[in-house]
C-alpha cells in the first residue's frame, strides 16, 4: 500500500473520505440489509471501466512508449525483473528472485524465476531477458526513453537458462530501477521479430496479468486477465490471477465530463493527467465517490530557462526563482491541501532532498536583484533597462490558469511575462529547437537519474531537448561530474548525498525553476476497491476487486 | 400613385430622389421607434461597442490582477458577475475582453464587406471570363465550410486576434461577393443606367454614381446578419485556443476557461455565453428589422 508514502496532509482527507465513504454505506446499508464493509470480503470478476486522459502518441508498446497512460496499461500486460516498493521505493524481486550489483556499477547478475510464461506459451528464461534487451538497444532512436535506461550497455550474456548477466561499458547506477520500469518490460522473443509500427499497436506478447484483446488508437483499449498468472512481486497482496475479468479503457481528455462519467456511473476510474480541481473532488465525494491522491515520483512540474535569451543573466534567474509564491500557487490552483514542491524533483522519488529553504518566495530580495542588474522601475509596472522591457517569454502548448497566476505573480516585482501558447506540435519543435525563454516540463520515474536523462548537457544536446539550453558551461561541467559520479556510485545512501548536491546546484544556478509537485488524482465510485499504484504511480490491477 | 410618381421612379436613380429623402428617413424612423425588441437590441450593441471602445466606462478593474482568496465568488454587488478560480472580476475581463471579440469581429465583417463587395462589383459588372473566373473561386470558397476553412487558415497564420478575425473574413467573404453580384446584375439592367450610360457616362462613374448605391441595401443587411455570425465564429475559435494570447480574455475562452467548474460555478461559463448569444441575437434582429423595412419601401 502507498498510504504511509503520501505526506501527512493527506490524512485528513483521507479521514475525510473515510467519514463520507461511511454514510454513504450506511444509507445503502438499509436498502441491502447487509452491513457492507468497505474493504471486506474480496468479490471476484467484473469488468472495470476505467477513463484515461489522452493517447496522444498511440503507441502501447512498452519498450518504446513514455506517455503516462500508455505506461499504466501496459504495466498489465508485460512484467519485469524487478519491482519496486511504492512505500520505501526499495527494489524487490519479481521474475528475477535475486540480483548481484558489482562495486562499479558495470556488472548486473540476474536470477530468474522458472515458472513464468509469456502468454503465448513461451517461457520466460534468460535469453528472453537477452533478446529483449538487445531488443530495445535495436529500436534505437524509437526506443529514447529505454536508450537512457541502458546507458552504457555492452551485453547481455546468458550464464544459465535461469541466469543472465548484464554488462555496460561505463556505469549505470540507476540500473538496477530501470529494470522495474515497463520501459524494460520483457516482451516475448517472437516480439521482437515484429515491426516496430505494428508492435506499437499492440503486437506483441508479454507475461503480465492481463493480455491485449484490442487497442484503438485514442479511442479505446481492452485488457482480459490471465487465469495462469502466478508470478506477482511481493508489493501486490494478490499474487496470482487478477480478481477483474477484464478492464475497458476509454479516453476523456474534458474534466467536466470526467467527472460526469464518474458520477453517473459510466466509468468505474477516472484517471486525469493534470489533478482535478477542488470543486470537481467536492462533486465526486458528494455523491459518493472515492478520490485518492498520490505525488508521483519524477520531475516536479519545473520551469526551463533558455540561457541564450534574456534568462542568461544570472541575477535575472536569482529573482525569478525568489519571486515565485510556490504556496499560492498550489493552493490557488489545486486547492489549499495540494504538496507546496521543495525541490525539482517529486517528494516520492527515493533520492529526494528537501530545498524549501532555497525555494521561499521573497519578492524584495527579487527586487534588490533586479536593481542591481540595472532593471529598474520605472513609471510602468514593469522594470526596463537601457529602454528594453524585463520581458521573458513563456512558451506553453496550451492556455491554463496557472499561466495567468504565475504572470500576476512575476508582474508584482516587475517582470512582464509574456505567454506565447502554440500547438503541441509546434511546440515540441520550439522547445528542441531552443526557441523560447521559459517553458515547462515534467517527467515520471520513481529515481532521480530522470534528471540526467533530461538535464545533463552530456546527454542532452541542442535540438533533442529543452534541457540543452538551461546551464552556463561552468554550471554544466559541474553538474556533469556530479551526474557521472551519481552513475557511478552503487552504494544507495552514498547515491542519495550526491543527488542532494545536484538538487541544490541546480535550483541555486537557476538551472530549474520548480513549480509543483505532481499529484496523481485518482477518482473511483463506491464499488471500487483496493485499487492500488506502483512506485511509479501506476495503474497495478493485481488487488483491484469490484462489489457488485 | 399619380402617373407623375411613376414617371420620376422610373426615370431619376433613387439614390438622386433629394426631396424624397428627409420624408423617408422620417418615415422610416417612425416605423423603428414602434419597434421596442428594435430598441433594447440596438441598445444593447451600443452598449457592447462602448465597452469595447472605453472600457474604462464600466469598470476601474484590472481583467488579469489575481486574488487567490476571492477566487469562485458567486456574483454579487461587489463582484457583478462573481470571479473565476483566480479571483479575477469576471465582469471586468468581461468589459476588457469585449474590446478584443468587437476589434476581431470588426475587422473580419471589414474584410468580408471589402473584399466581398469588389469581387462582386468586377464580375457582376464585368461579366464574361471575368466573372466566371472570380465565380469559380467564390464557389470553391463556398464548399469549404466556413468554420472549417477558419481553422485551417488560423492554423497556418498562428494564432492571435488579429489571425482570427482575417480567418474569419475570409470565411465569409464569398456571401458577400455573391450578394453584391445577384444585385449588380439587377441593377445595371434597369432603366435609368442606360439614360446615364447612353448620355455619356463613362463605366466607372456608372459604377459609382449608379449602381454601387442602389445595390448596396441588401449588402448592408447581410452586413449586420453577419455580424452575428462572426462574433459567434470568432468565439469559436477563440474558445477553441486560437484567439489573443492569455491572460487576455475574449468572450469565446472566457467561456472555455469555466467550462470545467460548470457544476459548481455555472457563471464563469453562462455569464459569457449569454453576452455572446445576447450580441448575436440582438444583430440578428436588427438585420432582420432593416430587411423588413426594405421590404416596405
Amino acid at each position: 500500500m502507498s498510504r504511509q508514502h503520501r505526506p501527512a496532509f493527506r490524512r485528513g482527507a483521507l479521514a475525510t473520505l473515510a467519514a463520507a465513504a461511511l454514510i454513504a454505506l450506511s444509507a445503502c446499508g438499509g436498502s441491502d440489509g447487509s452491513s457492507a464493509k468497505s474493504d471486506g470480503p474480496v468479490q471476484e470478476g467484473g469488468t472495470l471501466r476505467l477513463a484515461f486522459n489522452q493517447d496522444v502518441y498511440g503507441n502501447l508498446d512498452p519498450n518504446q512508449n513514455f506517455w503516462i497512460e500508455s505506461r499504466s496499461i501496459d504495466r498489465n500486460l508485460v512484467d519485469s525483473l524487478t519491482d519496486q516498493d511504492p512505500k520505501t521505493g526499495k527494489i524487490v524481486p519479481w521474475l528475477a528472485t535475486k540480483w548481484t550489483v558489482s562495486p562499479d556499477a558495470k556488472t548486473y547478475t540476474f536470477t530468474l524465476r522458472d515458472d513464468v510464461t509469456f502468454s503465448d506459451g513461451t517461457p520466460l528464461d534468460a535469453k528472453a531477458v537477452k533478446t529483449a534487451y538487445d531488443g530495445i538497444i535495436k529500436l534505437g532512436p524509437l526506443a529514447s526513453l529505454g536508450a537512457t535506461y541502458l546507458s552504457g550497455y555492452k551485453e547481455t550474456k546468458v550464464l544459465a537458462p535461469n541466469k543472465v548477466e548484464v554488462d555496460f561499458s561505463t556505469a549505470n547506477a540507476a540500473f538496477l530501477q530501470a529494470t522495474a520500469t515497463t520501459t524494460l518490460g520483457i516482451l516475448s522473443p517472437k516480439s521482437y521479430d515484429i515491426d516496430p509500427k505494428k508492435r506499437a499497436l499492440g503486437d506483441f506478447v508479454g507475461s503480465g496479468p492481463f493480455t491485449l484483446k484490442s487497442y484503438k488508437v485514442a479511442q479505446s483499449v481492452k485488457l482480459a486477465k490471465r487465469k495462469d498468472y502466478a508470478w506477482g512481486s511481493e508489493i501486490n497482496e494478490n499474487r496470482k490471477a487478477a480478481h477483474i475479468d477484464a478492464l475497458d479503457v476509454t479516453f476523456v481528455p474534458e474534466e467536466s465530463v470526467l467527472v460526469g462519467s464518474l458520477t453517473s456511473k459510466q466509468i468505474d476510474v477516472a484517471w486525469p493527467r493534470n489533478p482535478l480541481s477542488e470543486q470537481s473532488q467536492q462533486t465526486i465525494t458528494s455523491s459518493g465517490g472515492k478520490v485518492d491522491s498520490t505525488v508521483l515520483p519524477g520531475l516536479t512540474y519545473n520551469l526551463i530557462p533558455n540561457l541564450k535569451g534574456i534568462l542568461g543573466e544570472v541575477k535575472v534567474r536569482d529573482a525569478l526563482q525568489k519571486s515565485i509564491d510556490r504556496t499560492e500557487w498550489a493552493h490557488t490552483v489545486f486547492g489549499d491541501k495540494y504538496p507546496v514542491t521543495k525541490s525539482v524533483v517529486d517528494s516520492t522519488t527515493p533520492q529526494w532532498s528537501d530545498q524549501s529553504s532555497l525555494l521561499a518566495y521573497d519578492p524584495k530580495g527579487a527586487e534588490t536583484l533586479l536593481d542591481e542588474a540595472g532593471w529598474k522601475k520605472g513609471s510602468g509596472a514593469y522594470r526596463t533597462k537601457g529602454g528594453k522591457p524585463l520581458e521573458i517569454s513563456l512558451t506553453v502548448a496550451a492556455p491554463w490558469a496557472g499561466w495567468d497566476l504565475l504572470q500576476d505573480q512575476l508582474k508584482k516585482v516587475g517582470i512582464k511575462l509574456t505567454q506565447k501558447v502554440v500547438t503541441p506540435a509546434e511546440y515540441t519543435a520550439k522547445a528542441n529547437a531552443g526557441e523560447f525563454d521559459l517553458t515547462a516540463s515534467y517527467f515520471t520515474r520513481a529515481d532521480a537519474d530522470v534528471l540526467r536523462t533530461f538535464y545533463d548537457t552530456n546527454v542532452v544536446k541542442p535540438g533533442t531537448g529543452p534541457g540543452a539550453y538551461t546551464q552556463d558551461p561552468a554550471t554544466a561541467k559541474a553538474l556533469s561530474a556530479l551526474y557521472a559520479q551519481e552513475i557511478s556510485e552503487a552504494d544507495p545512501v552514498k547515491r542519495k548525498a550526491i543527488f542532494a548536491e545536484i538538487q541544490k546546484q541546480i535550483i541555486t544556478a537557476g538551472v530549474l525553476f520548480p513549480l509543483q509537485d505532481r499529484a496523481q488524482i485518482v477518482a473511483t465510485t463506491d464499488q471500487v476497491h483496493d485499487l492500488n499504484y506502483t512506485a511509479e504511480t501506476f495503474l497495478r490491477l493485481n488487488d483491484v476487486w469490484l462489489s457488485k | 400613385m399619380t402617373l407623375a410618381d411613376v414617371e420620376l421612379v422610373r426615370f431619376t436613380p433613387p439614390a438622386a430622389e433629394r426631396d424624397g429623402t428627409s420624408n423617408r428617413a422620417r418615415q422610416t424612423a417612425h416605423a423603428l421607434l414602434r419597434r421596442p425588441g428594435f430598441l433594447i437590441a440596438v441598445a444593447y450593441v451600443v452598449l457592447v461597442v462602448l465597452s469595447a471602445i472605453v472600457p474604462r466606462l464600466f469598470t476601474s478593474g484590472d481583467p488579469t490582477q489575481t486574488a487567490p482568496k476571492d477566487k469562485f465568488l458567486a456574483p454579487s454587488l461587489s463582484h457583478l458577475f462573481g470571479t473565476d478560480e483566480l479571483g479575477r472580476d469576471l465582469f471586468t475581463r468581461m468589459v476588457h475582453g469585449s474590446a478584443l471579440s468587437i476589434e476581431a469581429t470588426a475587422i473580419s465583417v471589414g474584410l468580408a464587406v471589402v473584399v466581398g463587395l469588389t469581387i462582386g462589383v468586377v464580375s457582376g459588372y464585368a461579366g464574361g471570363w471575368a466573372d466566371s473566373l472570380l465565380m469559380r473561386f467564390v464557389d470553391v470558397l463556398l464548399a469549404i465550410p466556413a468554420l472549417l476553412l477558419a481553422l485551417a487558415i488560423v492554423t497556418a497564420l498562428g494564432f492571435g486576434t488579429v489571425n482570427v478575425a482575417i480567418a474569419v473574413g475570409v470565411g465569409l467573404t464569398p456571401g458577400f461577393a455573391r450578394v453584391t453580384r445577384a444585385e449588380v446584375l439587377r441593377v445595371k439592367t434597369l432603366p435609368y443606367v442606360e439614360a446615364a450610360r447612353s448620355s455619356g457616362a463613362g463605366p466607372l462613374r456608372v459604377l459609382r454614381r449608379h449602381i454601387l448605391p442602389n445595390s448596396w441595401g441588401p449588402v448592408a443587411v447581410l452586413a449586420v446578419l453577419d455580424f452575428g455570425t462572426a462574433i459567434l465564429a470568432v468565439s469559436s475559435l477563440s474558445f477553441l485556443g486560437f484567439g489573443a494570447p492569455p491572460p487576455e480574455a475574449e468572450w469565446g475562452s472566457l467561456v472555455a476557461a469555466g467550462r470545467t467548474y460548470l457544476v459548481t460555478s455555472p457563471w464563469l461559463t453562462l455569464l459569457p455565453g449569454l453576452a455572446v448569444g445576447a450580441a448575436v441575437y440582438a444583430l440578428n434582429h436588427i438585420g432582420k428589422t432593416f430587411e423588413e423595412l426594405q421590404r416596405w419601401h
